[in-house]
C-alpha cells in the first residue's frame, strides 16, 4: 500500500496583510492585483479601489476578479461601476461586464430602466439579457414598455428572445403589435411567433 | 395538474432553454420523454396547477426548486469509479503532464470536491495504485473535502454498502476493504489514513485558501447548483487553488467555459478536462 498519509501541505500563497492591500491592487504583480483584487471587499474603501483599479488594469483575469469583486458586493454603486463597460469596443470587456451585472441582480435592476432607455442599441441591447435574471413579472414588464417604443429590429428581437422565457399571456399583445411594426423583418417574424407558441401554448 | 398529463412541445423547449441557461445541462428532443416525466413529477410535487404555474414557481428560485429539479435529473448517488473516464484521464494523461516539472519524491496534491462520503478521494486513490505506473515513485497527497460535516465523519469512517461498491470487482474489493458483515464493508486501515479529510465550504474564500494549492481538482457536479454570482466566486476560489498547469474535472453535464475565462479548455481521448494557464494571459 504505497500511498500514504502526507501532512497538510501549508498554504503557498499566504494571505496578504490588509494595509497593503490598496498598494498592491494598483501597483502589485500581476498575482498580487489578482489577490488583492479578490480581498478588497474587505476594506471600508473598497469600491473607490476597485473603481480605480478596473479603469487601469490591462490583465483579463485581474479584471475578471474585479468584476467579481464589484459583483459580491452587490450595490447599486458597484453596478453603476461595472455599467460603463457595457459600452466597451472589447468583446471580451462587454461580455464581462454583462456576466458580473447579470451576478448581481437586485443591483443591476436598479440601473436596468434606464440601460432599457440608452441612446445606444448595442447597450440597450445587452441589457435585455440583463433582464432575464430578474423575476419574471419585472423583467416582462420592462421588455414590453421597451418593445412598444423600440425601433430597432435587434433590440427588440432580444428582448423578444427574453420574454419567450419571462412572459406570460398579458405579453401577447406587445408581441403582435411589434410584429406588425416591423413586417419587412423576416427574423423577427420568427422570433416573435417562436415566443408566441411559448407564451400561448397553454 | 396530475401525472397523467403531457407538456407540449413549446413547453418543453422553454423549459429547456431556462435549464440549459442557468445550470448548462443540455436536453434536446430525444430526451423529451424522460425530461417530461420528471418535470410532471414536479409539478405535482410543487402543486402546481399547469405547466406555466411550475414555470413561474421555477424561475422565481423558490424552496430551491431549481436543485430539487435538477436532482430529479441526475444521478445524486455516488458510488466507487463513477465517471471513470475522468480517472483514466487523471493516469494516462493528467500526471504524465504534471510529472513533467517534478521529481521522484515530490509530492503530487488531488483534492475531490464536494467529497460527499468519500467514495471519489477513495477510488482516486485506488485507481491509481491499481492503473498510474509510477504511483510509488511521488508522494502522492488526496485530499477530500466537503461542506457538510456529517458526510465527512462517515467519509473518515470509510463504511459502504454495497450500491457503493458496485462499479468494483470482487479483486479489488477483496484488495483494499475488509468486511464488516454481508451488507458492509470498510476501507483498509492504511488507505483511509492515505486520505485526508477537512471541511470546505467553496464559495468560502478564507476556506479554500488554506487547502493549498493542487495539481489536480475534481469538483463535480457542485457548480450546477450554484448561482451566477456563487459560481463566479467559487470558480475564482478553484483557480486559486491550483498551480499553474494544474487541472479541474467537472461533471460531464458541466463546463466551465460557460462559467469563468479563467481556463484553458483541454480534450483528452477520454474526457474533456479545464487547465489553470502556465502563463498570464493580457
Amino acid at each position: 500500500m504505497p500511498l500514504i498519509r502526507k501532512p497538510a501541505s501549508p498554504p503557498e500563497t499566504p494571505a496578504p496583510d490588509d494595509r497593503n492591500i490598496a498598494e498592491m491592487l494598483i501597483e502589485g504583480s500581476d498575482d498580487e492585483r489578482w489577490t488583492a483584487a479578490r480581498r478588497t471587499t474587505l476594506l471600508p474603501e473598497a469600491l473607490p479601489l476597485l473603481t480605480t483599479a478596473l479603469s487601469k488594469e490591462r490583465i483579463a483575469r485581474v479584471r475578471e476578479a474585479i468584476f467579481t469583486a464589484l459583483a459580491k458586493m452587490g450595490s447599486s454603486e458597484s453596478a453603476a461601476v461595472i455599467i460603463p463597460y457595457l459600452r466597451s469596443d472589447d468583446a471580451a470587456q462587454r461580455t464581462a461586464a454583462l456576466d458580473a451585472l447579470r451576478a448581481m441582480p437586485g443591483a443591476a435592476a436598479v440601473h436596468l430602466p434606464g440601460l432599457l432607455k440608452d441612446a445606444d442599441a448595442d447597450v440597450r441591447l445587452l441589457a435585455c439579457e440583463i433582464a432575464r435574471v430578474l423575476p419574471a413579472d419585472d423583467a416582462s414588464r420592462l421588455l414590453e414598455e421597451l418593445i412598444e417604443r423600440e425601433l430597432n429590429p435587434n433590440v427588440c428581437a432580444a428582448a423578444i428572445e427574453v420574454l419567450a422565457e419571462t412572459g406570460t399571456a398579458a405579453s401577447l399583445k406587445v408581441l403582435g403589435q411589434c410584429a406588425t411594426r416591423f413586417p419587412e423583418e423576416p427574423f423577427l417574424a420568427f422570433a416573435i411567433k417562436t415566443a408566441r407558441d411559448r407564451i400561448g401554448s397553454r | 395538474m396530475d401525472d397523467t398529463q403531457q407538456i407540449t412541445e413549446d413547453e418543453f423547449k422553454r423549459l429547456a432553454d431556462f435549464l440549459y441557461r442557468r445550470t448548462g445541462m443540455v436536453f434536446t428532443e430525444t430526451k423529451r420523454y424522460y425530461v417530461e416525466r420528471r418535470i410532471i413529477e414536479r409539478i405535482v410535487a410543487t402543486s402546481s396547477r399547469s405547466f406555466a404555474g411550475y414555470f413561474a414557481y421555477l424561475r422565481s428560485e423558490t424552496r430551491n426548486e431549481v436543485e430539487h429539479l435538477i436532482n430529479a435529473f441526475t444521478v445524486n448517488e455516488t458510488y466507487f469509479y463513477r465517471e471513470d473516464h475522468q480517472l483514466a484521464c487523471l493516469s494516462s494523461d493528467l500526471l504524465k503532464e504534471r510529472v513533467t516539472a517534478k521529481r521522484p519524491g515530490d509530492t503530487i496534491r488531488i483534492w475531490s470536491v464536494p467529497c460527499s462520503t468519500g467514495e471519489e478521494p477513495y477510488s482516486i486513490a485506488i485507481w491509481l495504485l491499481e492503473n498510474w505506473k509510477d504511483v510509488d515513485a511521488y508522494d502522492i497527497e488526496i485530499v477530500g473535502s466537503d461542506i457538510d460535516t456529517r458526510v465527512l465523519e462517515a467519509a473518515a469512517e470509510g463504511i459502504f454498502g454495497k450500491r457503493a461498491l458496485m462499479r468494483l470487482s470482487p479483486e479489488l474489493i477483496e484488495r483494499y476493504f475488509h468486511g464488516l458483515d454481508d451488507e458492509r464493508w470498510q476501507i483498509l486501515e492504511d488507505l483511509r489514513q492515505s486520505v485526508r479529510f477537512s471541511r470546505v465550504n467553496l464559495i468560502e474564500t478564507k476556506e479554500t485558501r488554506p487547502q493549498g494549492r493542487f495539481d489536480v481538482i475534481f469538483c463535480r457536479n457542485v457548480l450546477i447548483y450554484f448561482d451566477d454570482e456563487s459560481r463566479r466566486i467559487a470558480a475564482e476560489n478553484l483557480y486559486d487553488n491550483l498551480l499553474p498547469g494544474g487541472f479541474i474535472c467537472l461533471g460531464h453535464t458541466e463546463s466551465m467555459s460557460r462559467i469563468s475565462p479563467l481556463f484553458e479548455v483541454c480534450r483528452y481521448s477520454g474526457a474533456i478536462v479545464y487547465r489553470r494557464p502556465q502563463e498570464l494571459r493580457a
